[in-house]
């Protein structure tokens, strides 16, 4: 038996999942103060009718990290750059607390520049003097070359004993040194408060005599062990739209090009399945205008909802960001969109009496009940196809960097829009019809984010970079780095096997090694490397990953 | 503000051969470093996706002999396409400016091309600006080549043509490859001191560079008042080019992007695949989006070993002198030669083609007219390395051209469509976008 809570803005909702059928729902209001208690609460209530000895999985999706993030209210953290040349200072704009080290190290990993211990003295006095008990340091190319990082960390932790280090190569094996610094900041600041969520959880898990494997979603889709988060609490932003998006790739199945549309109260959530897998920011989780290494859907959330607020000013319709109440038809005090497309279309939502009685009040003597429903479908299918159409270009744009991505480059043909969340009922057949495509919603569709949760399996992608010429290999996560045995003859077949190995060690340490063997290989590049007229040494970037997808148990879920 | 856009096409498998200068390797460095940088993330950059080119766009500046097929690959399709990808984000007006870091490179090919001269089959700017002229009705172009090699090729497409300004500086032919780029080419009759050369000393630092920039390359600019300006941007002045002999660095290259601001700028030469790329890719990046570069350098980089000789800023003040002089004296110049030519302007040309070792010869006819810069019509006959011997007969309409110079040309592809002396003839007509070829032998007429 299966457990699975995702912890929405304004819902959380639980489910409990056994053998392809839903057994037991609930849905509480969450409490953005003390999310642990919403989860108990929810827990409890799925609990009730069950007996706690079959629960074998719990799957967590929560806001705790995305909230802290949102507020700025993480523990305050010293980011220490080594930028080394290139941008000026101020285009990292990360923290409030920025102290530039010296140092450089280039692309090939080659040390340029050594660190000045007095200016370390000097840096690390100020950050204790200022009361800050948490530091994190990244260098430009670090992720080729740790040794600079490392220095730096050794000699903090050495003269500042209270002080806790986090270093990039630590969170990130890959380019972008603006991003594994916010990544490395953001893993910092909310460390502390996601170790005391943890905690909590455990002990109250412990309280209730569970003793089944938990887990936590990431933005990726995938699951990570309770513990095992403890060093990555980053990973769980934007679990919510994750959720939904493996919640709707357990319930449609089939690897066609899809929409998802999670229609809730006044978001919808919005991400595209292209045959069958999920579609990632290529940019990676973007979190205060910040990109980061934190691998992410490619989910567009715009204000619009079952509940948005609908106006009626000089003879214009508008639909409000904001929500006043439910719908009308649900006893709600004003007009919604569920309201207009229930009109419209004859839905019989609610008391469909309700809906034409509260479309008529707004419009007033300017306009008819059938002129007010009939703008706010065309505003609201609009908007929608808009994004979505934005998000096929915006794929289909992705840069390429190689001949035969230009020349074999896909388009995305839509097939089906699959819709999820309560008011996906009244809205997704009208936009599916003007869409031209067939839609889908399961009878399961409200509660598809907390079941997506519960079936969903870990994922993990590696990364290896091999210098031949340097010997230094480097693989990502963990930022191991070490030099290669047999330099010359090494080939690309010797890297995938590297990659492959440290992806099975890895997944033994973090309870996944019956997922590992299920891996694919993401990126294979090598070049050779010529001085003068002559080979000098290969380059090689191999990546491996266990993509998203479900827990061997779930077979899918019966109609 | 708007943005700036970045086209970054490194071409990753595609190789002249696997140790040649123009290999997959050529751009890996620059990716390590702009990604690395977080450039692309950047508010200032907007990233673009690669285009292609057609076989029509690219008929519209070549004779592809015996057709584009053969001329090109599809990296050059790409490379070429998207160029016009990022000239479109501009004419479109979704950037400030942009900039194209792509290969294979173009500045070497000539308006026929048989092959592969200096790394080049097809001329990238060239194709962009006559797509631009041809789509967005643009008329007066400037292209600064800043690659150390002389950019010969874009030089000869537009010689004869008074509304493309040509400014190449580079280091002396005497001393590099093409061996051409002298003070005295000038121009065709009719479109004489729109092309100026200034061939440099070996070891010209970032001073004499910015003095010709600013003493002459600027004020030309902002006399010749052009709708756009263009830098053909080789990287290959960098003091640690392996093919050149130049002094040049990445703040040189920065602050002369600063200056000169092109609209848009395509990447050609450059072969210091670590040492310089990175960051004279990172240097014009910057400039362009108006970034602050003070924090820019190579690794390597002594500002004290870069100081320029004085004798030598004397010298480049007196080809200066000479080249404002020349260039502003150029429209009596024109009119005396309208008056007193033939008809016809006669040129016999020997084209060398390094890479593939072709050896060309060209008899040019150009129609002194006296409405406009006139038509060409171009014979050329060379032994491809299949063995086979093409002597092919090429009309080219520019387009500015007259009604008249229009109508004749035309009746000149027409006249020799049925001549045996010939394997191909090409109509290339700029006014009718009209591109074609026939295959005497086959008898076989192909319209683009
Ligand atoms: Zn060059
Ligand atoms: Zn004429």
């Amino acid at each position: 038996m299966l457990i699975g809570i995702d912890v929405g803005g304004t819902y959380t909702d639980g489910v409990v999942f056994d053998r392809g059928e839903v057994i037991a729902t609930t849905k509480v209001p969450t409490d953005d103060n003390d999310i642990k208690s919403t989860v108990l609460q929810v827990l409890d209530k799925l609990l009730l009718k069950q007996d706690k000895s079959d629960i074998t999985r719990i799957v967590l999706s929560t806001t705790v990290v995305t909230n802290l993030l949102a507020t700025g209210k993480g523990e305050r953290t010293a980011l220490l750059l080594i930028p080394g040349y290139g941008l000026p200072a101020d285009a990292y704009d990360i923290s409030d607390d920025t102290f530039f080290l010296k140092g450089g190290i280039d692309f090939r990993g080659r040390e340029l520049d050594p660190l000045d211990e007095k200016e370390l003295i000097q840096i690390g006095d100020n950050i204790v003097a200022a009361g800050i008990k948490r530091a994190a340091i990244i260098s430009k190319f670090g992720n080729r070359n740790d040794n600079l990082e490392k220095q730096a960390s050794h000699y903090m932790a050495q003269h500042y004993p209270q002080l806790s280090v986090t270093t990039g190569s630590q969170i990130s094996g890959k380019l972008n040194f603006p991003r594994r610094a916010t990544t490395a900041y953001y893993t910092a600041i909310t460390s502390k408060e996601w170790n005391r969520f943890v905690d909590e959880i455990d002990q109250a898990l412990t309280e209730r005599g569970l003793d089944c494997e938990v887990h936590i979603l990431k933005a990726d889709g995938g699951t990570l062990a309770l513990d095992v988060s403890r060093d990555m609490p980053c990973e769980t932003v934007f679990s919510g739209p994750a959720a939904s998006t493996m919640g709707a790739m357990a319930l449609a199945g089939e690897g066609m090009n899809s929409v998802v549309l999670d229609i809730g109260g006044t978001t919808t959530d919005i991400a595209l399945l292209i045959e069958g897998e999920p579609l990632y920011a290529s940019k990676g989780a973007s979190i205060n205008q910040r990109y980061t290494h934190i691998n992410a859907f490619a989910v567009r959330s715009i204000a619009l909802g079952g509940d948005s607020c609908i106006t009626v000013n000089a003879g214009q319709v508008e639909v409000q960001a904001y929500r006043r109440d439910v719908a009308a038809c649900f006893g709600g005090s004003s007009a919604t969109v569920t309201d207009a497309f229930n009109y419209k279309f004859n839905l019989n939502i609610g008391n469909p009496e309700l809906s034409a009685a509260a479309l008529e009040q707004i419009g007033g003597s300017a306009m008819s009940t059938e002129e007010v429903g009939a703008a706010v479908v065309a505003i609201v299918t609009n908007r929608l196809q808009d994004v979505i159409t934005s998000m096929f270009k915006e794929w289909e744009n992705e840069p390429a960097y190689k001949v035969w991505e230009v020349i074999n480059k896909r388009k995305f043909t839509l097939e089906q829009i699959t819709g999820i969340g309560a008011a996906s009922r009244a809205i997704i057949p009208e936009l599916a019809d003007a869409m031209q495509v067939k839609h889908f919603i399961h009878q399961y569709a409200d509660v598809a984010n907390a079941l997506g949760a519960a079936v969903a399996r870990p994922t993990l992608a590696v990364n290896l970079h091999v210098d031949t010429q340097t010997k230094i290999y480097t693989l990502d996560p963990g930022g191991v780095r070490g030099t290669l045995e047999n330099p010359h003859n090494f080939q690309l077949k010797d890297a995938r096997e590297m990659a492959r190995k440290h992806l099975e060690q890895v997944g033994k340490e973090r309870g996944m090694a019956s997922y590992t063997n299920e891996s694919s290989f993401f990126m294979e590049e090598q070049f050779n490397m010529i001085g003068g007229w002559d080979q000098t040494g290969k380059l090689f970037d191999v990546g491996i990953q266990v993509t998203p997808g479900f827990i061997e148990e779930f077979k899918g879920v019966k109609i | 503000m708007k943005p700036t856009g970045i086209l970054f096409f490194p071409a990753f498998d595609w190789a002249i051969s696997p140790t040649h200068p123009e290999r997959e390797e050529r751009l890996l460095y620059t990716r390590d470093q702009i990604f690395e940088e977080g450039i692309m993330d950047l508010l200032q950059i907007r990233e673009y996706q690669p285009g292609l080119a057609t076989a029509k766009d690219i008929a519209r500046v070549h004779f592809c002999v015996p057709d584009v097929e053969a001329q090109i690959t599809e990296a050059h399709l790409v490379s070429a396409g998207s160029a016009l990808r990022i000239a479109d984000a501009y004419m479109e007006g979704e950037i400030k400016n942009g900039f194209a870091i792509i290969r294979p490179p173009g500045h070497h090919s000539k308006t026929v091309s048989h092959g592969n001269r200096g790394f080049c089959n097809i001329n990238n700017e060239a194709i962009m600006i006559e797509y631009l002229r041809q789509k967005y009705g643009i008329k007066r172009v400037a292209i600064v080549d800043t690659d150390v090699h002389h950019g010969d090729g874009t030089q000869e497409i537009y010689y004869n043509d008074p509304d493309v300004l040509f400014i190449s500086f580079h280091q002396d032919g005497r001393t590099l490859y093409p061996g051409s780029g002298h003070m005295d080419e000038l121009g065709g009759p009719l479109a004489y001191g729109t092309t100026i050369n200034l061939p440099l000393a070996p070891r010209t630092t970032d001073t004499g560079i910015l003095y010709a920039l600013e003493k002459l390359i600027m004020p030309i600019l902002e006399e010749f008042k052009p709708e756009l300006i263009v830098n053909s941007a080789g990287q290959d002045n960098h003091y640690s080019d392996p093919l050149a002999d130049m002094r040049f660095s990445a703040q040189g290259y920065a602050r002369l992007n600063e200056i000169l601001a092109p609209d848009i700028a395509v990447l050609e030469g450059g072969y210091s695949v670590q040492t310089a790329l990175p960051y004279v890719n990172m240097g014009l990046i910057m400039a362009m989006a108006g970034i602050d570069y003070s924090n820019l350098r190579e690794p390597d980089y002594v500002p004290e070993r870069m100081r320029e000789n004085p004798a030598n800023l004397e010298y480049i003040d007196k080809m200066v002198k000479r080249q404002l002089q020349v260039f502003r004296q150029r429209e009596e110049q024109i009119e005396k030669n309208r008056k007193t030519r033939e008809r016809f302007h006669h040129v016999h040309k020997q084209i060398f083609y390094d890479t593939d070792y072709i050896h060309e010869e060209q008899s040019i006819q150009l129609r002194l007219c006296p409405d406009c810069p006139g038509f060409r019509l171009i014979e050329s006959t060379a032994q491809h390395r299949n063995g086979y011997y093409y002597r092919v007969y090429c009309v080219s309409i520019p387009a500015n051209a007259c009604a008249s110079c229009q109508s004749e040309a035309r009746s000149c592809y027409t006249d020799m469509s049925g001549n045996d002396r010939y394997d191909l003839v090409y109509l290339q007509d700029r006014v009718n976008n009209d591109f074609r070829s026939i295959d005497i032998k086959k008898d076989v007429e192909m319209v683009l």
